[in-house]
């Protein structure tokens, strides 16, 4: 048996046809049968299914998802019922299982089903209003239309995007510092907003750096697939990493365009998985040329990246660079060598400098300079009996600004400076530490900050210090001047011209600039150095993301036994696996060739993939339930025609996305009430028949933009960076590594940005925001197709407990109070459920609110506890204890099933 | 419909990834704990206390003697030992790997003649419960890969941790408390490194109820935990009162068994308001209890503190209880750092043996203590003679074991003279994994779980059962 092949149509014709294939796999005795017995034991039935198959002719198929969807008209339907081609498929295998779709919802639920499904926010009173109020026969339609105009469509259909692309704001492994990806996290909203064709947003993503004469928005749109975890942690191999980037990008590339798993094929082959270990790193090259580093991002994005200047930040760098290259020009008509070697020849005079003397110091100034790379310098500067000046390197929160910090020692008290310094050029310090120390860095006063620190070790790297002096009196600011800027340029004076430093003769130009030239070269030197910092800022104030380039010599991709990078066999070139159609002649191999070979129209699984997960969006499930597993250990679709011939349908569309959508929502079948009949609940939990509508919990982050949508306190902006609303005390701090990197310290945003969607809440991967995560967000870490729905306790106490949603439900009752006139509760309900309270409901609540009213009235603290969570402005002209028990109304609505779910 | 009914259908329409192997795995996704799971096999263990030394401690300087190196201080390591194999990136550019023996002295302990350095006095009395293994190997040399790995069984995020592997097979037998509760310590020595990620108690594929839960010594103990002031018992009972009953309302209109579950949950919920701090109120331990653990362990948030919440833990039927011990990785100043965290931990772990066999519950519990790997026998930095540093080493370190099925007072394997490569008994990671899941009574070749088409599990395609650590 041993050359048996059952996964060759030849093989498996020849075994089956000798008749040694049913005889196994059926044999009587069970210790017998193959495969032998184990965990994948035939069932009786399964060996039935294979005799039946063998009995009638053993037709050769190959995988239904590696053909190419043919659209087929639906089978005859008896029912009239249905609004499109999608309820004529769902209604076939309805009536088939002997089934009927349910009745419509009520146009309330339907309103609030399609709001919360197209923008990812809840209907507000009047858009309910105008909807209820509108007899038209396509008034529906007149919503849906307003909803996929509405920019908020954009941001709902981002969010699944988000999770496949793994978007995060920091980079992951280990120190897990940050990056800045948002520029591309926009990029997307806008193209869903925009509309973009999806085979255009696929190779944008996947090439948009190859297309000729790339925009800066088609670079842009590249940094898809940069968003993979990078590592910069202190000892590894960076040919390890490396190799970890591109597999993601693969897998990535696979899950997110072809519902396939190809990294199981990265260490050998698998008898039954199509993809063979070499096809792997074909495709694996396709991503190996980019010119990047295998370990980087330590101070923010790794390369290669793109500067991304507004047009007004653009403005302002034109204008500074031409003035800079206008006063350069006067400056070269000046001939200023010659007027600094007369300077020089005309021995200029300095200031008296403080004489250094040790004993009993008080002060000290030293000199020094720190080389480019800090990530763990720890130099002692300054070692006396009595204090101790040292450096401790670090990277500065926000972006491409590094930085140490200065600490000082001082009997058992350790202070450090506020601010980080700078490093690289030699910098003058100066300290004072008579009493409370004072240090000036170049001048300039540094604010210290007693802290809570273990002593560092003495250890000096990287860095080199000089004219270390220490005096017996504080030094004054004059003095300091003349230690810092005159002392120096004089001391270089003394040395021969051909022996000084190549800094040292900048030094003196500069010196020479400051003091001994005409007023007029002065003032023009003034505002050059003025505009070169201004640059300099700015530069630095440009915010910039990752991008895909290629390396101008393209690295030679190798097979790697088992998956290890130090295992190179054979070299591969880009190419497709077998199993899917072939790349043309004339098709670049490139991602460029890529993207065109998955969006040519004949890949038989880009269409059905993409429309599979869109479905999902809606409806929970997909067609086929494993949205990210289209292969042979994949679940089949549960309506395998619907499916080609959305497939099809959107590829003749031309890819228009919001035309698909369209055609889902209006379907009937996407229009069914959701409420389950015991018989049918039996039948069929998971709703793969689609004899009812969705009813599911929201996601994560709609369940939080929710609250703060009905509660009025949500912030619409769009875009930027990523905020910080509240989080609990040490989520991030308690697994950080130490504030010398950038995201380690939780700096909680104040003010507006604590009500933004939560699509822009900063993601940190090795702490991801935990009242997302309690609702089954992902870390980011991989791509993810396909959220987990879990139901659990945590998720209740966020509810209850988390600032956000006890602020939520103060503002929503506030304006209960406000707005809800002799009604409260019935406009709550209005507002947050779409729906008038039944008079059941409405006595639960009134009896909550009585109850409440009687603790608070006698226990105003109590009250003023209660409404002083959250950041917003508590209301001056409410009643506290009235307000506290319509809060308390106000937070069971904001924990009902029923606001947390679609229904 | 019953509530069990509800359940089970809730169960069935939840049960997204559903084809299961070995009759494991079929704990309920709507709760944190989850009824209990049948084993493949009789078990030793019902709990396990993961006592993870993050960072890497020095084998050399703990458990693994040798005495035939102590002359060679500053000689280079011989290539007969390196055998070119890979270094990291921090020492690979230095230009010599001079070896630095061990300063701290050794001495042999109990019936079994464990050699334990002079750091771990209170470890080295209870020799004769543990199974030392010297000879532990991983296929990673840097903290985020190793820890990741020891962890994950993959060296690469996205697989679930070895907590929730065990939550997904077995459950928890307490329904109040989450099956799988994590607790962080910070560094004691000097130096801090390294980060912790939430992927190492994260559920990875698995449906992430199954992640670990952070129990925390500041703020709430579990995020989100307490009513916020102004919300007083009776307050929050009235508002579930009114909750339950409209969630009612609309689970008689509906129908979903969701809304029934939902409501359950929110009565866990209250119910965890009371277990969980009681649980963390060490107030009414006895002062024997704190003498036995030592003085940190009254200092919330210290490891000693953590390692007697682990027994309290375990006590209620949490089944998988995950520390972490900060500040392990000396690439410089290593005497003086080992001997403070040696210092904050020492006591607590052994006191934490010899505290659940007093209460006759270390034949249930099976206590790991261990890091992601060990550290170089060469010098990282200067080396002097009362000073050195280590870098990361994989070839082999020491984990220890106790209760919960394994052999008592045994030391398993042996290391070359330099303590760099294995001589005798490599247990690889997946080994460890392997025989972890065995005392639960697991085979870890029949817990897997279907993702992307592939039936995951956390040995992944290795791992075997060491019965030679076994009693």
């Amino acid at each position: 048996m041993a050359k048996l092949r059952l996964d060759t149509e030849e093989g498996a014709a020849a075994v089956i046809a000798s008749g040694k294939f049913m005889s196994r796999v059926g044999h009587e005795k069970k210790a017998l049968r193959m495969p032998p017995p184990g965990a994948k034991d035939l069932t009786d039935g399964q060996i039935e299914l294979l005799r039946q198959w063998v009995n009638t002719g053993a037709e050769w198929k190959s995988h239904w998802s590696f053909t190419a969807p043919a659209k087929k008209d639906p089978s005859s339907v008896k029912s009239t019922w249905g609004n499109n081609a999608i309820d004529r498929f769902v209604l076939a295998r309805l009536e088939k299982e002997g089934l009927k779709p349910s009745p419509r919802a009520d146009r309330a639920t339907l309103l609030r089903r399609v709001t919360f499904d197209l923008t990812g926010l809840p209907p507000t009173i009047e858009e309910q209003k105008a909807f209820l109020s509108d007899t038209s026969a396509n008034a529906y339609e007149k919503v849906v239309d307003r909803l996929l105009a509405s920019p908020k469509y954009g941001e709902r259909m981002a969010m699944p995007w988000l999770d496949l692309a793994r978007y995060a704001d920091t980079h992951g492994f280990h120190i897990d510092s940050n990056r800045d990806m948002w520029p591309w996290r926009d990029w997307v909203v806008s193209a869903f907003n925009r509309n973009m064709p999806y085979d255009q947003f696929t190779v944008w993503q996947m090439a948009g750096d190859l297309l000729k004469n790339p925009t800066r928005e088609q670079l842009l749109a590249s940094g898809f697939n940069r968003n993979h975890m990078i590592n910069f942690e202190g000892g590894a191999i960076p040919e390890e990493y490396h190799v970890e980037y591109v597999v993601d990008r693969v897998e990535t590339t696979a899950n997110a365009f072809m519902g396939m798993t190809m990294g199981c094929a990265r260490c050998h082959d698998h008898k039954y998985d199509p993809i063979r270990q070499k096809e792997f790193y074909e495709f694996f090259s396709f991503f190996n040329t980019v010119n990047e580093k295998g370990l980087d991002g330590s101070i923010g994005n790794a390369q290669p990246f793109l500067a991304l200047p507004d047009k007004l930040q653009e403005g302002r760098l034109t204008r500074i660079e031409s003035r800079i290259s206008e006063l350069e020009a006067w400056l070269d008509q000046r001939d200023v060598p010659t007027l600094r070697e007369a300077w020089e020849q005309n021995k200029p005079q300095f200031p008296a400098a403080p004489v250094a003397d040790e004993s009993g110091a008080k002060a000290a100034s030293i000199r020094i300079r720190q080389s480019a790379r800090l990530d763990s310098v720890e130099a002692t500067l300054i070692d006396h009996p009595q204090y101790k000046l040292w450096i401790d390197g670090g990277v500065a929160i926000g972006r491409n600004r590094r930085g140490s910090y200065l600490f000082l020692k001082k009997g058992d008290d350790i202070y450090r400076t506020q601010e980080y310094i700078i490093t690289g050029p030699w910098q003058h310090i100066a300290l004072n530490f008579e009493s409370e120390p004072q240090l000036w860095v170049d001048r300039k006063p540094l604010k210290l900050n007693r802290i809570q620190l273990r002593e560092l070790p003495e250890l000096f790297k990287r860095g080199t210090q000089a004219d270390l002096q220490f005096f017996s009196r504080p030094l004054t600011e004059k003095e300091i001047h003349i230690l810092g800027v005159d002392e120096p340029a004089r001391k270089a004076l003394e040395i021969a011209q051909e022996k000084r430093a190549a800094d040292q003769k900048i030094m003196l130009l500069e010196y020479f600039f400051a003091n001994g030239t005409t007023d007029n070269v002065r003032s023009v030197y003034r505002e050059l150095t003025n505009l070169y910092d201004q640059r300099k800022e700015l530069r630095d104030e440009i915010p910039t993301t990752m991008v895909m380039s290629e390396m101008a010599i393209p690295r030679e991709t190798k097979i790697l036994a088992r998956g290890d990078y130090r295992n190179g066999t054979d070299v591969v070139t880009p190419n497709v696996p077998s199993f899917l159609p072939p790349l043309k002649k004339d098709t670049p191999r490139t991602r460029l060739g890529l993207a065109q070979w998955l969006t040519s129209g004949d890949h038989p699984l880009y269409s059905r993939v993409a429309v599979n997960r869109f479905w999902q969006m809606y409806f929970g499930t997909g067609l086929v339930k494993t949205v990210e597993d289209f292969g042979n250990q994949g679940e089949l679709p549960s309506h395998p025609e619907l499916l080609d011939w959305l497939a099809v349908e959107f590829r003749e569309s031309g890819w228009d996305i919001k035309a698909l959508q369209k055609k889902i929502v209006m379907s009937s079948t996407y229009q069914q009430e959701s409420k389950i009949a015991p018989a049918l609940l039996e039948r069929d939990p998971e709703n793969r028949l689609l004899a009812r509508g969705p009813r599911f919990r929201f996601p994560a982050e709609i369940i939080r933009d929710n609250a703060l949508a009905v509660s009025g306190l949500l912030n619409e902006k769009m875009g930027g960076p990523g905020v910080f609303p509240y989080q609990p005390k040490g989520v991030w701090e308690d697994i950080a590594y130490g504030d010398t990197f950038s995201s380690q310290v939780y700096q909680q945003s104040h003010g507006d940005a604590l009500y933004r969607r939560s699509m822009y809440t900063y993601w940190k991967r090795t702490a991801p925001p935990p009242a997302l995560a309690t609702f089954d967000a992902p870390d980011r870490e991989k791509c993810i197709a396909r959220r987990s729905l879990t139901n659990t306790p945590l998720q209740a106490l966020v509810l209850m407990n988390d600032p956000t949603y006890v602020e939520a439900a103060r503002a929503l009752a506030t304006r209960m109070m406000k707005e809800g006139g002799s009604d409260p509760i019935g406009w709550a309900f209005q507002n947050a459920l779409a729906r008038k309270p039944e008079a059941r409901e409405r006595t639960v609540l009134l009896k909550q609110w009585n109850n409440q009213w009687n603790v608070y009235k006698n226990y105003p603290e109590g009250a003023r506890q209660l409404l002083s969570n959250g950041e917003s402005a508590i209301p001056k002209d409410l009643d506290q204890p009235r307000l506290a028990a319509w809060t308390t109304v106000a937070s069971v609505i904001l924990n009902l099933d029923e606001t947390v779910t679609k229904e | 419909m019953s509530m069990r009914k509800n359940f089970e259908l809730a169960m069935t329409r939840r049960d997204l990834f559903s084809r299961t192997a070995g009759g494991l795995g079929f704990a309920a996704l709507n709760a944190l704990a989850t009824p209990v799971g049948k084993t493949h096999f009789a078990p030793k263990a019902k709990n396990v206390i993961f006592l993870h030394q993050s960072g890497g401690p020095s084998q050399q300087d703990l458990f693994d003697w040798k005495p035939n190196i102590a002359d060679k201080r500053g000689l280079e390591l011989p290539d007969s030992i390196r055998r070119g194999q890979r270094i990291t990136g921090m020492t690979s550019g230095q230009s010599s790997l001079p070896v630095a023996p061990t300063i701290f002295k050794f001495a042999q302990h109990g019936q079994s003649g464990a050699w334990v350095s002079e750091l771990m006095p209170h470890t080295a009395k209870i020799v004769d419960e543990l199974t030392i293994v010297k000879t532990v190997h991983t296929d990673a040399i840097n903290h985020d890969p190793a820890i990741t790995f020891i962890q994950t069984g993959s060296q690469q995020p996205g697989r679930p941790s070895l907590g929730s592997w065990v939550s997904y097979g077995l459950g928890s037998e307490n329904q109040n408390l989450p099956g799988f509760v994590v607790l962080l310590s910070q560094a004691s020595g000097l130096n801090i490194d390294q980060p912790l990620f939430s992927r190492l108690w994260s559920a990875g594929f698995l449906p992430s109820n199954y992640q670990g839960i952070k129990f925390r010594s500041s703020g709430d103990p579990v995020l989100y935990l307490s009513d916020v002031p102004g919300i007083d018992r009776e307050t929050r009972r009235r508002m579930l009162d009114s909750l339950s009953s409209l969630n009612g309302m609309r689970s008689e209109m509906f129908g979903d068994p969701e809304i029934e579950t939902r409501i359950s949950q929110y009565e866990m919920a209250y119910r965890m308001q009371t277990s969980v701090p009681e649980l963390m109120d060490l107030s009414q331990e006895s002062e024997s209890t704190f003498d036995l653990y030592g003085p940190d362990s009254r200092k919330p948030g210290s490891y000693a503190s953590h390692c007697l919440l682990a027994r309290r833990l375990v006590e209620r039927g949490v089944r998988f209880v995950q520390l972490y011990k900060r500040g392990w990785d000396q690439h410089g100043e290593l005497p003086r750092d080992l001997r403070l965290q040696s210092q904050a931990t020492d006591q607590a772990s052994a006191a934490l043996v010899m505290d659940l066999k007093q209460r006759g519950l270390l034949d249930d519990t099976l206590v790991i203590w261990g890091g992601e790997f060990g550290r170089t026998t060469y010098c990282q930095g200067t080396l002097t003679d009362s000073n050195y540093g280590r870098d990361h080493h994989p070839r082999c370190f020491t984990m220890w074991f106790a209760g919960g099925g394994m052999k008592r007072g045994t030391v398993i394997g042996e290391t070359d003279d330099f303590s760099y490569n294995i001589v005798e008994d490599p247990i690889h990671v997946h080994d460890i994994q392997a025989t972890i899941l065995h005392c639960l009574g697991v085979d870890h070749k029949k817990l897997t779980y279907r993702f992307q088409g592939r039936d995951f599990r956390l040995t992944d395609v290795h791992g075997n059962v060491m019965k030679k650590m076994l009693a």
